[in-house]
Parts: C-alpha cells; sequence; structure tokens
C-alpha cells in the first residue's frame, strides 16, 4: 500500500502534473465550505491537470465527522478543521498520504509542520487558519477599546450594540479564555461560572448571530461583533475604522486541512489536487480571496498589500503566545457545555 | 358476487402494493432507524455504539444529574418544548386570521383573477425560505426600511427595534406559512357553495352568523388542514427563530441541531426527534378526534 | 295599494349590457297565489332575487306593505325564499336545517323546535328530522327547503320552481298541499314554474313573462281564453291561431272566404282551442286530417283546412275520434263564442 503510493506519486511527479494513473478516472471529488475557494483556481486546475473537479458543500465539522460516519463515499477531499482530525483518524476516516513527501510538501510553513492534532502531517495538509476575536468600529466607541474579553462580556457603554457568534464552542471559549478556565473543563462548578458569565452577558447583547455578520457592523447594527478574522478583514476593507482585537487572555485559533477519506475513490488525483494548493503563488490566491491566512512558507510575495497590511489576517508576531488552537473536548466536557448552552438559550 | 368482489380487492391490493412497499421503506425505514439510535448507547465522538440498548437518552430528556450526584427534575428542554408549541401555535393562530379573509376574498373572484392571485401568493414559495427570511432581516432592521418609513411618516423619532424580538419572529413566521394556510381553505371555499350564504341571509342570518354558522362549518376540512400543515412545520421552524429572533432562545429544531453538531450525542438528537414526532403525531389525532366528533354530532340528535 | 308593489323595476347584472327585466310593474295582494310563468331565461329567478334582497335592482321601486324594501339587506326582509337549487346546509340535521332561521332569529330552542316540527309534518316529513340532506332524495330536499322557509312564518314566500324535482303523482299531491298551507297559513305566495299546467292549476293570478318584460298578468281563465298576445296564447296550452280579415259586411273571414261567425273591423289573429272543435257533419270549417296522436283519454289531429295555408289541431276524447285516419276529409264545428280574437 505504501509502495504503490509512493510509486503513483513518483509517477505523478514524473508524468507532471497531467497525467494520473491509467486506471483512475480524470475526476476529483471535493467536499468543502461554501466560498472557501476560487473558482478561476479550481479552472487553472482542471486546465493543467486535465482532472475534472465536482463539489458539494458542507457548513460544519459536525456535519462533515457524521456524513463520512455515515459511510458517504465519493469523496476525495475534504477539509476538516484541526480539533476534529483526532476523531477522524481514529475513527478511521482518513488514509495517510504523508503531506511533507508531496512535491510541494516541504513547503509547510515551519509552525505548522508537525501540529498536535496530526504529528508529522500524515494524514493532513494545511490549509487557511485564522482566528475567533473580536472587530469594533473605533468611529462608535470615541476610544480605542483596550485587547481584552472584557470589552465583550462587560460591554458598558456598547450595551445592546454587541453580538456574539451563533456558536456554542466559540462562546463557550472565550468565556472560558476570559474566567481563566480550561475549555475542555469537566467540572461543572467551572460550568456554572461560565453560564453565569453568559447569562450576566446576554441581556446586553444583540442577538448570536453566526451569519451576515459583516454586514451587521458595516450596517451600523452593532459596534462589536464577536467574529471570525476572516469577517473581520472583510468589514476592514470597508471601514477603516474598524478594530480587529486579540484578546490578551487568549483567542482561539482554527486551521483547517486538507485531507483523504478512507473510501475515496481518486485518491491520487487527491494527492495531485493538494499538492497543487500547497503552491506558494496558488495558496496565496486563495488567501486573497478568502481573507484566511495560509501555513505555507513563500506566499507572502504573492499576497494583494491589503492583506499583507491587515494584522487581522496577516498576524503581528507578538500576538502569538496568545493563541490557543482548538481542540477536541471530552464527551464529558461536550455535554457540560451543551447543557450550558441550552440552559443559557432555555 | 361474493368471489368477485375479493378478487378485485385482491387485484386492488396488488395495484396498490408497489407504492406501499415504497412508503414503508422510504418514510417508516428512516423512522425506524430514528427511533432505533434513540434506544442505543452513544459512541464517545460521536455516532452511536450499535447493540447496546439504554433508554437513557429519554431520561436525559426529563432529567440530569445536579452537582451532587443526585438526579433532579430538568425542565430546560421541557421549555424549550413548550416554547416551540407556543411559537407554532401562535403561527397557527396569525395565519389562520389573516388567511382566512385572503382565501375568502380569492374565491369569491373570477375564476380568470383566482389563478393569478393564488400565483401571487405561491411566488414567495419560489424563494428559497432562507432569503425570505433575509429580506425580513433588512426590512426590520434598526434603521433598515421599516423604520424608516415610520420615521418619515412622523410616526417614531426612534427605530422600532422590532428585530431580534418574538415578534420578529411571529411576522416571519406569519409570512412564511400564509400560503399553507390560504391554499387549503381557498380549496375547500372554490368547492364551496356560495348560494347556500344566500340562503342564511335570507333565513334572518347576520352577515357575521352566516359566516360562524354556514362558511365556517363549509369549510372545516380545509381549515384544519390548514392549521395542521402551519403547526406541524411551525413547531420545527429553525431558520426564522435564529435569522429573526437573533438566536436568543433555543426552538426545539436547533436543540436537535445541536445534538447532531457541537453536542455529538445522536442518541439524544434521535430522542429528541422522536418526541417532535410525538407531538406531531398528537395534533394528527387532534384532528381525526375533531373531524370523528363533528361527524357524530352530525348524526345525532340536535 | 297592493301588499307587494313592484314600480317599474328594471334590472341589468354588473358586468353585462343585457337588460334583464324592462320596466316590469306587479302588485300583489295579501294572501294571494301568484305566479310568474315564462320561459327559461326570462327573468323569473331575477325577479325573486330582487324581492329577496339578493340583487338591487338597476331602477324601479319595490313596497311592502307600503315599506320601501330595496334598502333592507335580505336578513331584515319578512321575506324567504325556496331556492331553485334548494340550497340545504349539507352540515345540518333536517331539524336543524328547519330550525335554522328561527335560530338566527334568536327564538328559543323549545319554540324552535315545535315550529320546525309543525313546519316538516306540513311537507310530511316528520321521521326525517335527523337525517342529513345528503341522505334524502332530491324531491324530500325540495320538500325541507320549503318546511325551512315556512318554519319562519314568512309574510311573503318565494317559491323557485319548488316542484320541478318531483314524480308526476307526487307533484300533483304537493300542487295540493301547497295551496293548503298557502291558505292556512295566509301567507302571499310568489311562485315561480315554466309549466303552464301547474300554474293554471294552483294561481290566484299569473303574470306571464317573456325576456324580461310582462305580457300579461291576470287570473288562470283570463291567461287561458283571453290572451292578449300570440306569444301567450301559445305558450299557455296549445291553440290554433288564424289570420282572419273583414269582409265587406263586416264579418270576419279566413282567407279563403270563409266566415268564422264573428264580426270585426280589422284583419285580426283569431284563436281558437283544440279542445273547442269538433269533427261534426255539420261543420262551418272542412278539411284533410293530416296527422293524428293517440294519447290515452284523448286523440289529437292535424286538419289541412280547405283553401290552403292554414292547418289546426283539435282534440277529441278517444271514443268520438274512433273510426277516422289519415287522409279523411272531416268537417269541424265549433261555438263562435269560443273564437278570441287575439291582438285586434
Ligand atoms: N348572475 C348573473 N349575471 C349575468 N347574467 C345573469 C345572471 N343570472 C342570470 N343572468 C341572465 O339573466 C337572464 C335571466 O335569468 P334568470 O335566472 O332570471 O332566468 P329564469 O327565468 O329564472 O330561467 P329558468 O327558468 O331557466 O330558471 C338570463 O339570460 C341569464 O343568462
Ligand atoms: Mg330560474
Amino acid at each position: 500500500m505504501k509502495l504503490r503510493t509512493i510509486a503513483s506519486a513518483a509517477l505523478a511527479a514524473l508524468l507532471g502534473a497531467g497525467a494520473a494513473l491509467a486506471e483512475e478516472e480524470k475526476q476529483v471529488n471535493l467536499f468543502f465550505w461554501p466560498s472557501y475557494i476560487p473558482d478561476e483556481l479550481l479552472e487553472r486546475f482542471t486546465k493543467e491537470t486535465g482532472i475534472a473537479i465536482t463539489m458539494d458543500i458542507y457548513d460544519t465539522n459536525e456535519a462533515l465527522l457524521a456524513k463520512l460516519q455515515a459511510g458517504a463515499a465519493g469523496y476525495d477531499v475534504v477539509i476538516p478543521s484541526g480539533y476534529i482530525v483526532p476523531t477522524m483518524i481514529q475513527a478511521g476516516l482518513l488514509q495517510k498520504f504523508d503531506a511533507p513527501s508531496l512535491p510541494n510538501g516541504g513547503n509547510i510553513a515551519p509552525g505548522f509542520a508537525d501540529p498536535e492534532f496530526d504529528p508529522g502531517r500524515q494524514y493532513t495538509a494545511p490549509y487557511m487558519w485564522g482566528t475567533t476575536g473580536l472587530v469594533y468600529d473605533s468611529a462608535g466607541t470615541d476610544v480605542e477599546l483596550p485587547e481584552s474579553w472584557s470589552v465583550f462580556f462587560e460591554p458598558g457603554p456598547l450595551s445592546g450594540k454587541v453580538a456574539a457568534l451563533d456558536d456554542e464552542v466559540e462562546v463557550f471559549n472565550a468565556a472560558a479564555y476570559y474566567l481563566g478556565i480550561d475549555k475542555c473543563t469537566e467540572d461543572p462548578r467551572e460550568g456554572q461560572q461560565i453560564l453565569d458569565l453568559l447569562s450576566a452577558q446576554k441581556p446586553h447583547l444583540l442577538l448570536y448571530g453566526s451569519s451576515g455578520t459583516i454586514d451587521r457592523v458595516l450596517a451600523g447594527e452593532v459596534t462589536m461583533h464577536h467574529i471570525w478574522n476572516g469577517a473581520a478583514h472583510r468589514v476592514r476593507k470597508a471601514r477603516d475604522t474598524a478594530r480587529y482585537i486579540y484578546p490578551k487572555e487568549g483567542i482561539t485559533q482554527w486551521a483547517d486541512n486538507l485531507a483523504i477519506p478512507t473510501g475515496a475513490e481518486h485518491p491520487e488525483n487527491a494527492k495531485i489536487f493538494i499538492d497543487f494548493l500547497m503552491k506558494p503563488e496558488n495558496v496565496a490566491e486563495i488567501t486573497n480571496f478568502t481573507g484566511y491566512m495560509n501555513a505555507i512558507s513563500g506566499s507572502e510575495p504573492y499576497l494583494t498589500p491589503e492583506i499583507a497590511a491587515d494584522p487581522a489576517v496577516n498576524m503581528p508576531a507578538e500576538y502569538a503566545d496568545r493563541l490557543r488552537p482548538g481542540r477536541e473536548c471530552s464527551p464529558a466536557a461536550r455535554d457540560l457545555r451543551n447543557r450550558i448552552w441550552t440552559r443559557l438559550k432555555k | 358476487m361474493s368471489t368477485a368482489a375479493s378478487v378485485a380487492g385482491r387485484r386492488r391490493a396488488g395495484l396498490a402494493a408497489p407504492a406501499i412497499l415504497c412508503i414503508a421503506f422510504f418514510m417508516g425505514g428512516p423512522m425506524c432507524i430514528m427511533v432505533f439510535v434513540s434506544l442505543v448507547e452513544r459512541a464517545p465522538d460521536g455516532g452511536v455504539i450499535w447493540g447496546n440498548f439504554t433508554t437513557d437518552a429519554y431520561k436525559q430528556f426529563l432529567f440530569e444529574e445536579n452537582l451532587l450526584g443526585e438526579t433532579t427534575l430538568n425542565a430546560d428542554y421541557l421549555r424549550i418544548y413548550l416554547r416551540s408549541a407556543l411559537l407554532a401555535g401562535f403561527t397557527v393562530l396569525a395565519t389562520l386570521i389573516v388567511g382566512f379573509p385572503t382565501a375568502m376574498y380569492i374565491a369569491m373572484q373570477h375564476p380568470r383573477r383566482r389563478a393569478l392571485l393564488i400565483f401571487f401568493l405561491s411566488l414567495p414559495f419560489w424563494v428559497n425560505l432562507l432569503v425570505r427570511n433575509y429580506a425580513w432581516l433588512l426590512l426590520l432592521r434598526a434603521n433598515g426600511l421599516l423604520d424608516q418609513a415610520a420615521m418619515a411618516l412622523r410616526l417614531t423619532s426612534e427605530p422600532l427595534n422590532i428585530l431580534y424580538s418574538n415578534t420578529a419572529i411571529a411576522i416571519g413566521l406569519t409570512y412564511s406559512f400564509l400560503p399553507l394556510m390560504v391554499l387549503p381553505i381557498y380549496a375547500a371555499m372554490e368547492k364551496f357553495d356560495f348560494s347556500l350564504v344566500e340562503a342564511a341571509f335570507d333565513l334572518g342570518a347576520s352577515r357575521w352568523q352566516a359566516l360562524m354558522h354556514v362558511i365556517v362549518p363549509g369549510v372545516k376540512g380545509g381549515i384544519v388542514a390548514g392549521c395542521l400543515l402551519v403547526f406541524i412545520p411551525g413547531l420545527g421552524s429553525y431558520v426564522t427563530p435564529v435569522l429573526l429572533g437573533g438566536s436568543k432562545s433555543l426552538m426545539i429544531g436547533n436543540l436537535i441541531e445541536t445534538q447532531f453538531a457541537a453536542a455529538r450525542n445522536w442518541p439524544f438528537g434521535a430522542a429528541l426527534a422522536f418526541v417532535l414526532l410525538m407531538m406531531v403525531m398528537a395534533a394528527a389525532l387532534l384532528r381525526a378526534a375533531l373531524l370523528r366528533k363533528s361527524r357524530r354530532a352530525k348524526s345525532s340528535n340536535p | 295599494m297592493g301588499f307587494l308593489e313592484v314600480e317599474a323595476v328594471s334590472h341589468q347584472y354588473a358586468g353585462t349590457d343585457a337588460q334583464v327585466l324592462n320596466e316590469v310593474s306587479l302588485t300583489i295582494q295579501e294572501n294571494e297565489f301568484f305566479t310568474l310563468l315564462g320561459p327559461s331565461g326570462c327573468g323569473k329567478t331575477t325577479m325573486l332575487r330582487i324581492l329577496a334582497g339578493f340583487e338591487v335592482p338597476s331602477r324601479g321601486r319595490v313596497t311592502l306593505d307600503g315599506q320601501d324594501i330595496l334598502r333592507i339587506p335580505p336578513w331584515r326582509r319578512p321575506v324567504n325564499t325556496v331556492f331553485q337549487s334548494y340550497a340545504l346546509f349539507p352540515h345540518l340535521t333536517i331539524l336543524r336545517n328547519v330550525t335554522f332561521g328561527l335560530k338566527m332569529r334568536g327564538v328559543a330552542k323549545a319554540d324552535r323546535h315545535g315550529a320546525a316540527r309543525r313546519a316538516l309534518d306540513l311537507v310530511r316529513l316528520d321521521g326525517f328530522a335527523d337525517r342529513m340532506p345528503s341522505d334524502l332524495s332530491g324531491g324530500q330536499q325540495q320538500r325541507v327547503a320549503l318546511a325551512r322557509a315556512l318554519a319562519c312564518q314568512p309574510r311573503l314566500l318565494l317559491l323557485d320552481e319548488p316542484l320541478s324535482a318531483l314524480d308526476y303523482k307526487l307533484r300533483k299531491e304537493m300542487q295540493g298541499e301547497l295551496k293548503r298551507i298557502q291558505r292556512e297559513t295566509g301567507t302571499s305566495f310568489v311562485f315561480v314554474t315554466h309549466d303552464q299546467e301547474e300554474a293554471l292549476a294552483m294561481s290566484d293570478r299569473i303574470a306571464v313573462m317573456r325576456q324580461g318584460t310582462l305580457e300579461q298578468v291576470g287570473n288562470p281563465s283570463d291567461i287561458y281564453d283571453r290572451p292578449s298576445s300570440d306569444f301567450v296564447a301559445e305558450f299557455i296550452g296549445d291553440s290554433n291561431l288564424l289570420n282572419a280579415a273583414p269582409d265587406s259586411q263586416g264579418r270576419l273571414c279566413l282567407p279563403g272566404g270563409r266566415a268564422l261567425g264573428i264580426r270585426g273591423d280589422a284583419p285580426a289573429r283569431v284563436m281558437i282551442r283544440p279542445e273547442a272543435l269538433r269533427i261534426a257533419p255539420d261543420g262551418n270549417l272542412s278539411g284533410q286530417v293530416t296527422d293524428l296522436v293517440y294519447s290515452g283519454a284523448a286523440t289529437r289531429f292535424l286538419v289541412a283546412l280547405d283553401g290552403g295555408e292554414e292547418t289546426v289541431q283539435i282534440q277529441q276524447t278517444s271514443t268520438e275520434a274512433a273510426g277516422i285516419s289519415m287522409g279523411d276529409k272531416v268537417c269541424l264545428a265549433y261555438d263562435p263564442q269560443q273564437l278570441w280574437v287575439v291582438a285586434p
């Protein structure tokens, strides 16, 4: 199996990107997040390799997991977030392909070559990564706000002009960072503290909402929004008074990854596709499109100036120690979290 | 004679068999799976352990362990179900109040005009529910079109703050489900013989009396069908509370979704779905009972 | 002044340009059995709808007991209708159908039931109180409709072809019943039919309608024996209409020159009913039998009169007719008093 993989990778490299194995039809099936890759890049891939692409869309990692667990076959490339990768590996849902061994495998940035969730990058290659922080319009606050979750949980004058993500994990994690509690806590007492904080915050929130975040800030419906940094980048593009906060108590870093499901019908084409996305100029195109940073060395020269200059995307190095990678919590911790979320919104 | 009848009966059964099998398989199958999943143990990372039976999921619906490890009643889920039912009930009422006169108006138009009106009424159905809710979002939000209109008319000087409230949910659901109420009532009205209304007038009934004693009983089937058609999806409404209600309170649909998503507790999710199914069944049985009662009333002494 | 006065009523349905009623004026007395008779589509139902209040006439006035009722909505008029299509409430039992009007007026339950039972007795449906309308035959439904209207004790009862769905025997019976009910209750009836025999048998007075106008109003023998127009003469029963002109002595003669036995000073249409002609050797008219139809009690002949042009119908009892066959030469006799000059 391993031999065959190497042989075919070598062959693929030999014949150039255009040639897949004779027995594999020229087709690769993606199962992707929505608007997460520019169409032009896909077209270029097909032009260069002759491999046609079909794409299905999902919108949560859990949906992906559920679908693969339920035995959905036919997908060649999926795009799980880091925290869920161990679960998927353990469940035997992903196949090994040793990303560093691909022709462009050497481009993986040092901080991303050996992640906790997939040591040695045996099952995954890095895609985009980002953070979940806060954006606010400084025109609506008159002052620059401190870099702390306090402005979110105790908004004071911004009461009623704040929105939280409608996302159990993100909201819970933010509260845990602010209170200095482990986000995978199983301790009901700590859970109660988090619930108390969230319940106290709730009356000050205009809403919980994960969609339309950018528009909501731009329309002035809210002054501050709990937000993914790619969205924050788009807010900043339209409004130069917008600021992105990396709270000092900690900020969730998520990292999406390219992976090949066990049941893939075109694993060789999948590898060709993944390799294509590890080329600096290609992945830079994706960053320019999505507004999320990639993890490939040498992509910076291809980034548009506005992305390169936006701290919300191109994080200043001094914030590196505030990053807290997303983590998979134990079932007990997840239950506690879900109970708190349910009680918060009962 | 009796053999001929039984041959015909058997032939009928034979002809219907493929359809019945299809329905049994494609409707009954998933439902059986759902019940089964709700009765087995959850796997730690999502999914279930087939074969390990337990009723934990149903216990979780009503009870929880408190900090001391004691089992106590947990009303959180019940509250969410009750809220969903109330919301669905309210939607039924609102769509009925708006939909009944609408259906009646349409039914009394010239046939060519009727088709046009029905076409307009069902137009929103051609647009995705999500998009329709976004449209309301734009209309209702602070300084949105509604606020601007109200301020231009000097009805108010401040934003009305309708969005992200129960009022917004009510507006959104009423709007979304209105055609489901109007169409069955209209269908009944179309078959309704309006000369009966003249007969009622002739016998001294006022407009209101004619409405209550003749028209409403005459289109009762349509009304009940409309109420059921609105109540059931209203109970499971998901998008509208999230988008227009600001997601501050969970509805059954959202609750079930979190079980398959973040909480990854399939058996509990399936159990919640099963309880929802039971509520829908109860509504359908209530309808059947109402119809039966009215039939009995017809055939018994007044 | 009559009980019900219809003054110069004209009607045109909204959105159409046909004049359905044209300057119709009528007077109906209290306790009168009044019949509107006319061919299909002549405006009979429209007239009733105006009286009941479902249509407001384009022009004209209607008063009931001296009160202008056009402004009163149907539910406040002391008028009830037996509809052409019955219009029974399908979701209510017969008893509830019959008590409906009283219930709307707030009559106590016990009283309504008493009144309903009496009304059902009157139409001989006393055993049917608890049935549903759909369980009844067409004729039974019509009788329920009648009972339902009667239970309200209206001052004016409008009946739109209430007997059309009944078989011959029941219809004859119900004609008698209706007459009896009308007399007993002292209600004025406006009865619509296109069956002239029924009209003649039941009515105090008959109005013959034609395309929205009144041709003639009168009691049954006026209408039958002294029709005012060809149309009435032909619509009511069978008739022979002969063209006649005066001769130099002022006698009305047929074109062939034979004198009819009455006088006149202008060309006229002269009517004689088939049963007024009889075959007799000394008859005034002669001709040849061209057709004969046997119909039980009577036999009808068509006789082509000598001198061309005219063919007349005659009706003879079957014994009188025995022995006469096609092609026979016959003479016809009549009493000149039975001739009627229709339009001078
Ligand atoms: N609602 C209406 N709109 C337009 N025209 C109508 C309407 N109702 C009746 N008419 C027309 O008015 C005329 C008279 O109709 P009406 O029903 O009064 O006739 P009728 O004498 O009762 O006939 P029948 O003996 O067939 O019942 C007809 O030519 C009919 O087509
Ligand atoms: Mg008629």
